[in-house]
């Protein structure tokens, strides 16, 4: 069934790419994430770099996340769930 | 022809805020960075051609932040280091009442697109006024090159009741007047003019038709403000940033971006930072002397249709009477508005030179002429190596140099052979290359002299020179068959934009590389410590206009040369010792005794490395990094008999001093 066309929108490989995005904008080489990580979970994920991991991620993934959206997310699943509402 | 209209593979057009004229990105940014050598000084080195690329904000980023992360871990000999392969450090001064710290590393990241090293001192959220005061010793004790002044019409507040309208200009009298006082604290402060920023449209405002014309209108009131600003700022010598222009250009819904706004006090959509960035590090390397003056222009597909060889001039596609032909003609008339601009039009083509100059001559609705290209390089070469020859032959480096070509093969060889050169990407179809071509914004001024409008014309002059002196074979001859003149005088006020020209963009005959801006120019006309020159050149084939200057600085009986600059036009004319002859009769009616001349080098200057040896001067200090300090003895020099008439007039010394 999952051959190619949707792989892009897979859970795990969403992750993998948002992991590049939060070791870049939070400036942390080493920085590991996983599902259930929140943002109270990491110092380096204030108010001004959450604005950051969205600029990040809407030119990484070529979406663009609501108002509300960016307001409301506060964790890596959260996240994960907007990109794939949003992917075609 | 035939092949043009269903070609197979498509490239989607790229919208003006992805910089579509810089070649795309290949790869990641992070694996580019991966792949740095460790040495700091060869990753900085690296950094450059990397560069050069049209990275999207959050790649420029990472750029930025490593730039910042190896200057911040390594001593201060890198930048001296690193000045010396052609990356200049530069201190800009960002005040901002909204957010800014978010531009930090992306223009840090263009700015080494530019060849510069930026550190940053990023002011947000605050009224730059009240900061300004309140840091103003430690701005005095550590200045920044330059400061921005991000304002934007929040911050100004401007206001006024509907229809009122002379409420409506108080409004813009006291923001104007708010945007002046901060520009001339913050000179007053680093010495710098400052960057000022237009407002731009409001796209929540009110989109009624009458507001245009409509007072206390939010459209009313940025159109006055920005109208009034720009004349403010020309009249006070600061600098202009049209950022209005810059997102009308891109469009102003595309510009502005509410969410992130209201998120995070961004004045404008984080895509943008690209493009704004770019827009800042211009009018930077332009103050700095960085900008393109020559334009290298192909020919077939380039600026007319078809192959002049196989097509012949009937054959090709240009002017009225098709879409084809009227794209070209278009671009013509573009090149041909940038050689009214000042900048010098060249051709390099592969062709048969006869063939394509009979296209200059006889096809009726060519734009540009003849006698508009000042160097044409018509042969079946390699166009690198002719664009090299160009240079050496128009005698400017080949970072001046832009080279426009229709064909992705050509425009890769070239970026690749001479990377200094500017080589525009260009959409497939013709009718968006001036689109792209302008916004690539190559060449951005400081200011708009008479000089630029003659400046084709000197370089012609030249090229009959050289045919002269082929002539006449022994060179002091052929000097004195110039019939030379050259006028001398102290700054002056007519003078003076000229004078902040050559100051801000000499980089070659330059012997400090010491930039003033206009209104220090202007300062140095009053200050009684300083003796300044400018020169003036006509002989036999035209005016060459303005082409030295020479700030001397007294230090008791010791006269101090903090500036020496001339225009590499007129290198071989004996005028920098006519100069000098100048100097010393002026220093000596002062009872001055000694004349100190100083060089720093740079990448670019290592044409006046033994300037003052040449002038007999004798060496009396050298340091590591290069800088020599150089002594003449007013009294052991003895006037020279030069090949051309001086005329020196407003100066302390012999009013007219003839010696030829």
């Amino acid at each position: 069934m999952d051959t190619t066309p949707n792989n892009a929108s897979a859970p795990e490989l969403i992750l993998a790419r948002l992991e590049e995005i939060f070791r870049a904008e939070l400036d942390d080489d080493d920085l590991a994430i996983g599902m259930d990580t929140r943002q109270a979970d990491l110092k380096a994920w204030d108010s001004l770099a959450h604005i950051r991991l969205i600029s990040g991620i809407e030119s990484e993934f070529d979406i663009q996340f609501s108002i509300a959206e960016i307001e409301q997310i506060s964790s890596v699943r959260q996240f994960v769930d907007a990109i794939r509402d949003h992917l075609p | 022809m035939s092949e043009a209209a269903g070609s197979a593979r498509r490239v989607p057009k790229l919208p003006l805020q992805a910089l579509p004229w810089l070649p795309r990105p290949v790869r990641k940014m992070r694996e580019h960075l991966a792949g740095l050598p460790a040495d700091p000084l060869d990753a900085l080195t690296a950094m450059r051609p990397l560069a050069q690329a049209g990275w999207d904000e959050g790649e420029l980023r990472l750029l930025g932040r490593k730039v910042r992360g190896i200057l911040k871990s390594e001593a201060s000999s890198l930048k001296a280091e690193a000045r010396k392969q052609g990356l200049v450090p530069l201190h800009l001064l960002l005040l901002s009442a909204s957010t800014a710290n978010h531009l930090g590393d992306a223009l840090i990241g263009t700015a080494i697109r530019f060849g510069v090293l930026l550190e940053l001192t990023i002011v947000e959220y605050e009224e730059p006024e009240p900061w300004i005061e309140r840091h103003r010793s430690a701005l005095k004790e550590n200045p920044p090159d330059f400061v921005l002044l991000a304002s934007d019409s929040r911050m100004l507040r401007l206001a006024a009741p509907l229809g009122e309208e002379e409420a409506s200009s108080q409004a813009v009298d006291l923001a104007l007047g708010q945007v002046m006082r901060i520009a001339e604290v913050a000179r007053g402060a680093t010495g710098k003019p400052v960057i000022l920023q237009t407002l731009a449209g409001d796209v929540d405002a009110s989109q009624i038709n009458i507001d245009l014309g409509l007072p206390g209108s939010a459209r009313y009131l940025t159109g006055e403000f920005n109208r009034r600003l720009a004349v403010e700022v020309r009249r006070s010598g600061h600098l202009l940033f049209d950022v209005n222009g810059l997102s009308n250009l891109v469009g102003q819904a595309t510009w502005s971006a509410a969410r992130y706004w209201y998120a995070a006090k961004y004045p404008f959509a984080a895509v943008m930072i690209p493009l704004y960035a770019e827009h800042v590090m211009r009018i930077l390397a332009a103050q700095m002397g960085r900008s393109r003056r020559v334009l290298v222009l192909d020919l077939d597909n380039t600026i007319w249709g078809g192959v002049i060889g196989d097509d012949g001039i009937e054959g090709l596609a240009l002017g009225t009477g098709s879409p084809l032909g009227e794209t070209y003609a278009a671009l013509q008339r573009m090149a041909l508005s940038y050689k009214e601009r000042g900048i010098i039009l060249c051709v390099s083509s592969k062709n048969d030179e006869a063939i394509a100059l009979d296209a200059f001559r006889n096809h009726p609705e060519m734009i540009l002429k003849e006698e508009d290209i000042v160097a044409f390089r018509v042969n079946w070469d390699d166009k690198a190596a002719n664009i090299k020859a160009i240079a050496e032959m128009i005698d400017l480096g080949l970072e001046s140099f832009v080279f426009f070509d229709d064909n992705p093969a050509e425009r890769k060889r070239v970026r690749d052979a001479l990377p200094a050169v500017a080589v525009p990407e260009l959409p497939e179809d013709p009718s968006e290359w001036i689109s792209v071509f302008q916004a690539a914004g190559y060449f951005e001024q400081a200011s708009f002299s008479r000089e630029d409008q003659l400046r084709a014309g000197f370089y012609k002059a030249n090229a009959r020179r050289a045919a002269q002196l082929e002539r006449i074979g022994n060179h002091d001859d052929y000097l004195r068959s110039l019939e030379m003149t050259l006028s001398i005088a102290p700054f002056d006020q007519p003078g003076r934009k000229r004078i902040a020209q050559l100051i801000s963009k000499s980089n070659q005959f330059n012997l400090t590389t010491r930039r003033y801006s206009e209104a220090e120019v202007a300062a140095l006309q009053t200050n009684p410590e300083a003796i300044t020159v400018q020169a003036r050149l006509e002989d036999m084939f035209g005016d060459n206009g303005m082409i030295s200057a020479v700030i001397c600085l007294q230090n008791n009986r010791q006269w101090e040369i903090d500036t020496w600059i001339m225009s590499c036009r007129v290198l071989g004319r004996r005028v920098e010792e006519a100069i000098l002859q100048h100097l010393v009769q002026q220093a000596r009616a002062a009872g001055a005794l000694h004349l100190i001349g100083r060089y720093v080098p740079t990448a670019r200057n290592a044409l006046v490395r033994d300037h003052f040896e040449k002038l007999g001067f004798r060496r009396i200090d050298s340091q590591p990094d290069g800088e020599t300090t150089w002594q003449l003895v007013i009294s052991e020099y003895r006037d020279k008999n030069l090949p051309m008439t001086i005329e020196a007039s407003g100066s302390s010394g012999s009013g007219s001093a003839s010696a030829a």
